[in-house]
């Protein structure tokens, strides 16, 4: 083999491609040649160099709850539910408001964060497929039933078709490993999701509104319930479709 | 899916995760557009999941990594329709003055931020090798998989990215002086 040709394979032979007698004839060859051992230096240096300061890069949590629960609602496997992850998330929260104050506001913002993810991923998966609701009907007496003996809590279940947001049904959902209950609205041409479940099984947060890919989402918990609005129909809509829900919720808890 | 499919996808394709966001995020420079390219690949995977042959884990984490990838460059392609008027040229893009590059003891020296911005001038065909071979530890024949070129391709192609990349970190250190 010629210099050029030694020239040509330094880089197999700095990334450890060259074997046997190729990578022997190599090292020869650099013994030998001035010009190319500089050339090898200065690779092996500069592939350190990007080694160091490049790290590879961690995927965000969130991003790894959206993968998971979008590989599971593709699959059509119904996931274990360990119950328990809910009140270690709280257990956590507290625990971390005692040892540092400024900590638990950012790990509620991470989990804020992490289950609008979650929601988001659940809105348009229920669009994506024919799995909008298990139970479609306009009646709200039709729909809560339908949750008795699928959830271990019963939800509200209201209609506002008076106020232009007719019930369109609901199904279950999961959200942060747990089971929740998903309400479906129309709006025109839009439809919104509302999920919820018991306050008490995870942490709280808002009220608040995130705006991500082009869907809103407001959140809320009051005493009962913890609450999440979904939509690509404008905010303002969506907040007054909102205090329709909270209306309501204070009306039924008098 | 069978449910044991779904397991054969969980162990094989599913741990990459973090070689899918790094490959994704360097190849578009933009985290949303990462997250959600990953997101899309993910999905595809699963929908062409018959057609992995593999057995392994580092089988399935070059299998999901071109469709990374493809997805990555679907998205570009459509964000920038004139992106591929110009067909990427090696030998063009590899222009530039053969000994212009940066002594040992500099390269030592340069900070991460530099690194980083040089990697991301370098056109994305460059970029994807370094990233597969420097930041992943791929072999050349998991990148010819990975990026759909010949082995051949991917040992010219990493020397002359690198030859680049060496350019730019001697043209950032000459403004830092």
């Amino acid at each position: 083999m010629k210099h050029d040709d030694f020239a040509a394979q330094l880089d197999a032979y700095v990334d450890g491609e060259l074997v046997g007698s190729e990578a022997q004839d190599m090292e020869r060859h650099l013994r030998e040649c001035a010009a190319c051992a500089h050339a090898h230096e200065r690779r092996r240096v500069l592939q350190a160099t990007v080694r160091e300061r490049l790290p590879a890069l961690r995927a965000p949590g969130e991003l790894r709850s959206r993968v998971q629960l979008a590989v599971r609602a593709a699959a059509r496997v119904t996931p274990a539910r360990p119950r328990a992850d809910w009140r270690w998330l709280a257990a956590a929260a507290v625990l971390a408001g005692v040892v540092v104050g400024t900590w638990k506001i950012t790990a509620s913002r991470d989990t804020a964060g992490a289950l609008a993810g979650e929601v988001l991923a659940s809105h348009v998966r229920s669009l994506m497929g024919t799995h909008l609701t298990d139970v479609a009907s306009t009646d709200q007496h039709t729909v809560k039933p339908w949750f008795n003996g699928r959830l271990d809590f019963s939800p509200p279940v209201y209609d506002f078709a008076g106020r232009g947001y007719p019930l369109i049904g609901g199904r279950l959902d999961y959200i942060g490993q747990g089971a929740v209950a998903a309400l479906v609205y129309g709006r025109r041409q839009h439809v919104i999701n509302v999920l919820l479940w018991p306050t008490q099984r995870g942490p709280t947060a808002g009220p608040a509104a995130v705006t991500r890919q082009g869907y809103h989402m407001l959140h809320w918990s009051a005493p009962d319930y913890t609450y999440w609005v979904v939509s690509d129909l404008g905010v303002t809509e969506l907040g007054e479709f909102s205090r329709l829900w909270r209306q309501a919720d204070s009306t039924a808890a008098r | 899916m069978e449910p044991s499919q779904l397991t054969r996808f969980e162990a094989a394709v599913l741990p990459h995760l973090d070689a899918a966001y790094t490959l994704a995020r360097y190849l578009l420079r933009d985290d949303h557009d990462a997250q959600d390219v990953v997101q899309d690949a993910y999905l595809r995977a699963l929908n062409y999941f018959d057609g992995f042959r593999g057995t392994g884990a580092a089988e399935g984490r070059s299998w999901l990594l071109a469709i990374v990838r493809n997805t990555a460059y679907t998205l570009r392609a459509n964000r920038r329709p004139d992106a591929h008027a110009t067909e990427f040229d090696e030998r063009l893009h590899s222009e530039g003055g053969e000994d212009d590059h940066p002594e040992t003891e500099l390269l030592r020296a340069v900070d991460r931020e530099a690194v980083r911005r040089a990697l991301d001038a370098l056109p994305v065909e460059f970029r994807e090798v370094i990233v597969l071979r420097e930041l992943q530890d791929l072999s050349y024949k998991e990148i010819a998989e990975v990026a759909g070129i010949p082995v051949g391709t991917v040992m010219s192609r990493l020397a002359r990215a690198r030859r680049r990349l060496e350019q730019l970190l001697a043209a950032a250190m000459k403004e830092h002086d």
